[in-house]
This record gives structure tokens, sequence and C-alpha cells, in this order.
């Protein structure tokens, strides 16, 4: 009897994990923004002479891998433009006045992909950018995406780089003065696997 | 970066604008009345708001984005249509009434509409609740409203009369200078245009009434119309509420400048009130003058505190100025390993 209900175990078992495997194999993976180990900074230029660089501390974000069709996987990402910081003080407080960024009004800048390939080394991501009130597409070349595992978690990271003119997304452009309207968005982050 | 001269330019396109439709208009319509010149100060601040902020490039966007937008495209609108509703109603006082009030409460609302004071899930939670900020902006405004209204309605001659426009007008001046000196130079900007008007309304009022005093020797009943007094008020409030919300224009500042037209009520105490009319309308100005000059001056000076460094000469680190100057008081210090 006993040899009979081990035997059932073992089948019921086998059977969820080949069914689980087999589920899992066609599904995308689900990542969480790590925001420890990940970034979102930007530069631009100043009197056209050099850069001026900065920083959102607080961002959010998810993404799904699916590895077999990568047109299904999706990014998001949520920066809070009220996290700026470019190392004084002085100038944070006046970027999140309404001549920038407008963060009472517009308190995030958001990414949500619309389409996804695959390239060569990583993944051509086209969506929508939502910065000012504005949302225009963008296309994000995101290189990376190989998973490895670290202290029993999966992780996945990406790097890209875009740049974007800041009159395009509603920008004063009486209040560009002499940063550059052109600025560049370096965004490096690792997700990890939920 | 502040272009001054195109925001005098942009105030003066808005004054001689608004003055020559008021005067046009009213010269079409004899005998002119009350509501006739109500209806047309509505028109002329209308037209030269609208052709002082293109001036200044302003980017109108339906539906409006921002504080800003909202006081130019909804709240400056909705107070016109009032006041031609209230002109047109003589039959339903208790409407021109209430109707300001119910407007002073539901503005501050309509300003913050979208932004983070409405708490949207998962954003963090502004510090006043919203309750504080509707009642502490809304019956200062309702009641500066109701003042000044009354004030004005006071037979005083036309000098006296006219200081109650020219009030609004240096304060949303000096609301303006606050609200970029804080740093929101595209909020500041706005008020030239709407300081421009009122310039304006205040000139065609002074001519009309020199006309009347010319060809019936009679001063008419309203020498400033409400429309005025409502719109500049309004358009002062709203340009300070966007400053304090969205910008970084101290709320107590604003206060200060929101109350400093009401000092012309100083004015009505006896001893003064019988004077020469163009000496109580200086002294009506010079008590507005005080507490605007003062405002002016506390955000110039934390303007200079906080946002000149941004602009003017690159800063050097304390500690990297006093490395220099230990460096240059005592002996050069080399490390061995690189002298030799």
């Amino acid at each position: 009897m006993r040899k009979f209900a081990s035997a059932w175990i073992l089948a019921l078992v086998t059977g969820s994990a080949i069914l689980a495997s087999g589920h899992l194999a066609g599904a995308a993976d689900e990542y969480a923004y790590d925001l420890v180990h990940s970034s979102v900074s930007f530069k631009a230029r100043h009197l056209d002479i050099s850069w001026i660089h900065g920083r959102f501390n607080q961002v959010e974000g998810k993404f799904s891998l699916d590895r077999e069709d990568p047109t299904k996987s999706t990014f998001e990402l949520k920066i809070h433009a009220d996290s700026v910081d470019t190392g004084n003080k002085a100038r944070d407080e006046h970027l999140r006045q309404p001549d920038y960024f407008d963060t009472k009004q517009f308190p995030t800048i958001d990414f949500k992909s619309t389409s996804t390939k695959a390239i060569k080394g990583g993944y051509e991501v086209t969506g929508d950018f939502t910065m000012h009130g504005v949302t225009k597409k963008v296309t994000l070349v995101l290189k990376g995406g190989k998973e490895i595992e670290w202290n029993k978690k999966k992780i996945v990271g990406f790097s890209t780089e875009v740049a974007l003119k800041r009159s395009d997304f509603g920008f004063d452009k009486s209040a560009i003065g002499p940063i550059g309207d052109e600025a560049l968005i370096i965004i490096d982050c690792e997700g990890i696997r939920n | 970066m502040p272009d001054p001269l195109r925001y005098l330019q942009a105030m003066g396109v808005a004054a001689i604008v608004s003055a020559s439709i008021a005067l046009m208009m009213a010269a079409l319509r004899r005998p002119l009345s009350d509501a006739w010149r109500n209806s047309v100060s509505v028109l002329a601040i209308g037209i030269g708001l609208t052709l002082g902020c293109h001036w200044l490039a302003f980017r109108w966007q339906w539906p409006p984005a921002n504080g800003l937008n909202r006081l130019l495209m909804l709240v400056l609108p909705a107070i016109g249509t009032l006041e031609l509703v209230a002109g047109c109603s003589a039959k339903f006082p208790r409407f021109a009434r209430l109707a300001p009030f119910c407007l002073a409460i539901a503005i501050p609302r309509i300003l913050l509409d979208g932004s983070v004071y409405l708490t949207p899930a998962g954003l963090p939670v502004p510090e006043q609740p919203l309750a504080v900020i509707y009642l502490a902006s809304g019956f200062p405004l309702a009641g500066s409203w109701w003042l000044l209204t009354r004030l004005s309605q006071r037979a005083s001659g036309v000098a006296i009369s006219l200081t109650i426009p020219l009030s609004l007008a240096l304060a949303t001046l000096c609301a303006g200078l606050s609200v970029m000196l804080a740093g929101y130079l595209k909020g500041g900007a706005a008020a030239f245009p709407v300081g421009g008007t009122l310039l304006g309304a205040v000139v065609a009022a002074w001519l009309l009434a020199l006309r009347f005093d010319n060809q019936t020797a009679v001063i008419p009943t309203v020498v400033v119309p409400p429309a005025v007094i409502s719109a500049g008020l309004v358009g002062l409030f709203g340009l300070l509420f966007v400053g304090c919300a969205f910008g970084r224009l101290p709320p107590g500042r604003a206060a200060v400048i929101l109350l400093a037209p009401l000092a012309c009520w100083a004015t009505e105490w006896r001893l003064i009130r019988d004077r020469n009319p163009w000496i109580v309308a200086l002294l009506r100005l010079i008590l507005v003058s005080i507490p605007l000059l003062v405002a002016l001056i506390l955000a110039k000076r934390e303007f200079d505190r906080t946002m000149a460094p941004l602009l003017g000469a690159p800063q050097v680190s304390r500690r990297s100025m006093s490395y220099r100057t230990d460096h240059a008081i005592t002996q050069p210090q080399v490390p061995q390993d690189f002298s030799r």
C-alpha cells in the first residue's frame, strides 16, 4: 500500500513538473526594476561648451521578456521627476518648477513599450514616452538581456541611451537658456525575475 | 532667459489694445449705460490680454495642461462670462452677488486640476490637506472681491475711483516679478499682459470720465466697471496661486501682495476721505505700494541667495577655496615623490 501511494505521489509530482515546465516555456519572464543596481541619468549641454550631468533617484519599472517570441516582450518605466538630482540643490529646485519639469503638474516621466523586436545583442523597443504632459513615440535600443543567476536570484540587465529635444515635449523655448535643448538620457537597469 | 523688453512690449500691447477697444466701443453708443460699459470692458480686457499673451509667444494648449493655461483659458474667460451675465441680469441681483463667491471657491480647484495636490494613487501626498488649500485661498479671494467691489461703489470721484484698478495693476506687476524671482519665468511673465489690460482699462475709464465731465458735467454712476475689478483681482489671485502651488512663491508673500490693494480702504477714514481727491488718490497708491515694495525686496533678497549663483559667476566650493588659501599662505607642500 505504501509503495502504491509513493508511486502515485511521484507520478503526480513528475506530471505537475512536466506540465509546469511546458507552460513556463511559452510564457514571458516577469522582472521588477532593481532600483539599487540601476540608474537613469541625463546630460545636457551647458553654454554649448560642456555638459551638465544629473540623475533621477526614484524610478520604478517592470518588464517581461519572452525569449521565444520577443515581440511579446514589454517594458515599462516610471521616473519620478521630483527626484531630479544634479548635485546642486538650488538648480534641482529650479528644475522642478513649471518652466522645466513642472513636477507638481507632471510628477512622472513614463515609458511604455508598444512594440519590441530582437536585434543583435538586445532588443529594439518602440513605445510611448510621456514627459511634461506630452507623449511621443520613442525607439530605444536596449543592449543586453542576458540572464544570470546570482545569490539565488535571476537577474537580467539592459543599457540604452536616447537623445531627446526638450522643446518637443512642451518645454518653454524661452526658458531653455544656457542649457541645451537636447538632452541625452542614459538608462542602465537591472531586473530581478519575480 | 528673461527678456524685460519683451515683457514691457507685451504690457504695452495689452494696454493700448484694451484702452482702444473700450474707447471705440463706448463711442458707438450714447448715452452709456453701466451694463454696456461693463460688457465693453470684458471685451476690451479679453482681446488685450489675448494679444499681450500672444506677444509673449504664450503656448495656447487645449485642453489646458497646467495651472497657468487653466488661469488664462478657463478662469479668466469664466469671469468675463460671469460679468456679462451679471450685467444682463439686473432682474436677478442675487445671482450677481452670489456667483463671484461660488467662483472664488471653485478657482483653486480648477487651477490645481490634474496636479499632485489631487493625489493620484501612488504619488506622495502634499503637505497641506486640500480643504486647507481651498479655504485658505478661496476665502481671501472672495473677501477681497467683496471689499474692493464695495469700495468702488462708494461715490468718491474719478481720481479716487481709478486708484482701485491702478492698485490691482501695481499688485499684479509685483506678483509677476515675485513669481519670476522665485524661479518661474513664464508664470511671472503672464502678469505683464494682465497688468497692461488693467492700465488700459484705467486710461479708458479716465478718458470716458473726462468726456462725461466736459459734455454733461455729470460723473457716471460707476467710474470703474465691475468687470475691470473682477478680472484684475482674479488675474492677480490666479498668478499668485499658480506661483505658490507650482512655483516656489512663499504663501505669506503671496498673501501680502493679494491683500495690498485693500489698503485703499484706509483712506475711507473720515479725516482723510474729505480731503483733496488727488491727495487721497496719491495716499491710496502710497499705502498700496509699501507692502508691495517690501514683498519685492524680500523676493529679490531670496533670489540673490538661492537663484543668482546659478546665473552668475561659477561657484567654487568652500573646500577648494580653503585649500587654495592654505597653499597661498604656507609654503607649497609638494609630495616628495613628485618633487623629485
